[in-house]
């Protein structure tokens, strides 16, 4: 098969797990206690109020009738108007999605800053000092939790240590958010980049053991003409899938660390909208991270092939 | 290989600063120059604002992070004085009311305009309340229930006409709901003109960027002449406290709005900043359900309300920044009784109101609490301990905090916490809400009724003089708290934290603020 059929293939198979999302999504959503009139009218919700805003947003009617419209809506690329800011939930949804995208590709972009030359070094100083230092000091990040540790850097970078960074803010421009998305990205780095760290590691030290690098060492080749172009191109392949478990689970992260960083992505759209019941808006953006799960799955085994010939496209 | 870790951390921060030396700068514009205590123009103040507002529809929206902002906005004719217990002319320069009390004549202020620059006439003002009148019990029609018509006899004279003596008309004509838009909305639905509303304020609107900023510019046709002074505001929605903190600290806000209670005493020793408490009229209730057969016994109710050291949770959830509540009533309304007897924390009197009551020996009871809402777990542990000491066993029932207030509305719990915030300068719409079990909210959903009371708060809405509302006012405070409908637990002030290069900014009791007279000083 070759790669496009692929591609389209994995594509086709997605629809499913995507109508899954919406099914699951939708229900648990409407089981969840609390009704978003209620929270919306506050202390003012008098029984007419709330019977009237029922009726203008659909939820009179039966459950299994209001997903029917649902998917109706979704089906010709309408996601429905949020209850809570009134507009459309596609408009919400794409005015947010840039800052998420840019916090998951820096934060996994600094990830692989961190681990490759830190890797290296534990692999080819194995069990000395170097390596100890490498294998331990990482995990400090990986045993914090993230909301902890964004804080901590906005107290160190964004106030006491000259107000390097700002704090909080997706800033303006593309060296604008480059600055400000510094610390959010680097606390998604430090949670990420401890298993990439070992990952890499593992994967070296075994490479650097087999006969084709004792091979280019017996040629004469320098050490790190070998770790460049044979030891690493074949130790990161297994590293690719880590990396894009990673990336898949940092989707949901995202939630957190936009709320400590005040990031207005679609994590922050995505709490608010739980806690005030904005159901439209909560369907839409869980569609959403579906498909950005499902796209970087995908983007991950082609990459695999790519990486490493023995791998098909089946 | 000889890159070691601190070296690629050494550039990565140096990338990443690089950029933010060309990234686009903050902060003020530049200002006309004056000492501190001469109001300067110009700059740009950025507000971290704890929610995200709903929506800038006057007539409709409930919630009062839309309502502060969109009063920059929009205008009424008469507004809420500073101490928040009567009104003060604004877009009217005066009214004048007849002998029969159902005619009010407002003369309007000349030379006002909308940010359009078009003149705000007696068209202008039929259109704008008519509007809201008609949005009825749905939207704050409500208020305007008494309205029988509005005339314009000319282009500055309004005339309106009640369907009978109504003693709050004036502050219910102040609500920012009845704040004044362009006849017909320019030509637009009110759906398209609620988008980027027009009014007479001093600032105008920019543009909402929903979940992020929604930015005002300073209006150049606003009728206070040289005001106001900052060129632009930016709410900033920043739903995580620590993060506006760090934010006002950073130098990337100038006011953090609701700054956590423990930290008012940190920000009013930091320098640069200025920690204000201002005199709200947030009024924290409990309320116990009179349908649970034990709480309809008035005897439990005095008991529970004298078991409650008020003390203890002020200083445990507002770290002692409140007073014991002796009226359901909050100080900063007008015919507020300081001497309303409100039980107040007696352990001896509540253990004799319970040997008095149908439920000597006790009872259990369940007390509704938001689910990681820390200060009401901390006010329920509280009610644990107290309630234990006169044989009252209270469990805690965690819900959802969304789902907490719509069981309460649904009568679904025994004991409940709730609060009260004033939208206008008379105590008619709080007491209506209150102790009246046919209004909408069935006595804040307690069923409390008490013939006497309800009748006294009918008779209050037609009395005019000062002195005869202030006679009934007391009255109901002093029926209300012998009967304990709930307890009344604390008042507590409105928390801004600002840079101290902010000057004139003042929270009114109502929660509002006039941006007009801030100004930064450069």
């Amino acid at each position: 098969m070759d790669r496009f059929a692929y591609i389209l293939r994995r594509l086709v198979q997605a629809i499913p797990v995507l109508f899954g999302v919406t099914l699951i999504v939708f229900f648990m959503i409407h089981l969840v206690p609390g009704d978003p009139a209620r929270t919306m009218l506050g202390v003012h919700a008098t029984p007419k109020r709330v019977a009237a805003l029922h009726r203008e947003w659909g939820l009179d009617r039966s459950v299994p009738e209001q997903y029917w419209i649902y998917l109706k809506r979704v089906l010709h690329g309408n996601l429905g108007t949020s209850l809570f800011y009134r507009v459309s939930t596609a408009s919400l949804i794409t005015g947010r999605l840039p800052v998420t995208l840019w916090l998951i590709a820096y934060g996994t972009l600094l990830s692989i800053v961190i681990a490759l030359p830190l890797a290296t070094l534990a692999a080819t100083r194995k069990d000395r000092p170097a390596d100890q230092a490498v294998r331990a000091v990482p995990l400090v990040g990986l045993g914090f939790p993230p909301f902890w540790l964004g804080i901590m850097l906005l107290l160190a970078f964004g106030l006491h240590l000259g107000r390097l960074f700002p704090v909080g803010g997706y800033g303006n421009g593309f060296v604008g958010h480059l600055h400000s998305m510094f610390l959010p990205a680097l606390t998604v780095a430090l949670g990420i980049s401890p298993l990439l760290i070992r990952s890499l590691r593992a994967s070296l030290l075994q490479v650097l053991e087999s006969d084709y690098v004792t091979t280019a060492r017996s040629k004469g080749l320098s050490e790190r003409r070998v770790l460049a172009r044979h030891a690493l191109r074949n130790a990161v392949v297994s590293t690719v899938a880590v990396l894009g478990v990673n990336i898949a689970f940092l989707i949901g992260a995202t939630v957190v660390i936009e709320q400590v960083f005040a990031l207005p992505g679609i994590g922050q759209l995505m709490l608010n909208s739980i806690f005030q019941r904005d159901f439209p808006v909560v369907q839409g953006v869980t569609l959403v991270f579906g498909i950005m799960v499902v796209l970087v799955y995908l983007a991950t085994d082609v990459l695999h092939s790519l990486l490493d010939p023995r791998v098909r496209f089946d | 290989m000889k890159v070691t870790a601190p070296v690629v951390l050494l550039v990565m921060c140096l990338v990443a600063l690089a950029a933010g030396c060309g990234g686009s700068g903050g902060g003020s514009s530049g200002g006309s120059g004056g000492s501190a205590g001469t109001p300067q123009h110009g700059g740009n103040i950025t507000i971290g604002w704890s929610a995200e507002p709903q929506s800038m529809d006057k007539e409709n929206v409930f919630d009062n992070q839309s309502i502060w902002v969109l009063e920059q906005i929009m205008e009424p004719l008469y507004t809420v004085s500073p101490d928040g217990k009567s009104v003060k002319p604004w877009l009217a320069k005066s009214v004048t009311l007849s002998p029969s009390k159902t005619t009010y004549t407002f003369h309007l202020r000349p030379g006002v305009e909308f940010s359009n620059g078009k003149k705000m006439t007696s068209a202008d003002v039929k259109f704008s309340i008519e509007q809201t009148k008609a949005t009825g019990s749905q939207g704050w029609g409500y208020l305007d229930s008494a309205i029988k018509d509005i005339k314009t006899p000319d282009p500055e004279t309004v005339v309106i006409d009640t369907k009978y003596k109504w003693a709050p008309f004036m502050a219910d004509i102040a609500l920012f709901a009845n704040g004044i838009v362009p006849n017909h909305y320019g030509g637009e639905t009110a759906k398209e003109f609620y988008t980027h509303p027009v009014g007479t304020g001093p600032f105008m609107w920019g543009h909402w960027t929903h979940g992020q900023e929604l930015v005002l510019k300073r209006n150049p046709h606003y009728w206070q002449k040289g005001k106001p002074y900052l060129d632009q505001i930016t709410f900033l929605t920043v739903t995580d406290t620590n993060t506006r903190q760090l934010q006002l600290q950073g130098g990337q806000e100038q006011i953090d709005q609701f700054p956590d209670w423990q930290t008012v005493n940190t920000l009013k020793s930091t320098p640069g900043i200025t920690m204000s408490l201002f005199n709200s009229t947030r009024t924290d209730y409990t309320m116990m359900n009179e349908r649970y057969a034990p709480l309809a016994d008035v005897h439990v109710r005095r008991a529970i309300s004298y078991a409650i050291d008020r003390n203890a949770i002020i200083k445990s959830v507002l770290f002692g920044h409140g007073q014991p509540a002796n009226s359901f009533m909050p100080p900063q309304v007008p015919f507020y009784d300081p001497k309303s007897p409100g039980l107040q924390y007696n352990l001896a009197q509540a253990k004799a109101e319970m040997a008095k009551s149908k439920f000597p020996n006790g009872f259990p009871v369940q007390m509704l609490v938001g689910a990681g809402v820390a200060d009401e777990k901390s006010i329920a542990q509280i009610y644990q301990q107290e309630l234990a000491k006169i044989g009252i066993k209270v469990t805690l029932k965690p819900v959802d905090p969304s789902v907490e207030f719509s069981d309460e509305q649904e009568f679904k719990y025994q004991l409940g916490l709730s609060y009260w915030t004033m939208d206008i300068a008379d105590p008619d719409e709080l007491v209506t809400f209150a102790v009246v079990p046919s209004a909408g909210a069935k006595s804040f959903y307690t069923d409390y009724n008490n013939p006497d009371v309800v009748n006294w708060t009918h008779t209050a809405e037609k009395t005019f003089s000062a002195s005869g509302r202030q006679d009934l006012y007391s009255k109901i405070q002093a029926q209300a708290a012998q009967d304990a409908f709930m307890v009344f637990m604390y008042y507590s002030p409105y928390r801004y934290a600002y840079t101290n290069k902010l000057h004139g900014f003042f929270v009114y009791p109502t929660g509002n603020f006039h941006m007009e007279d801030v100004w930064l000083s450069h």
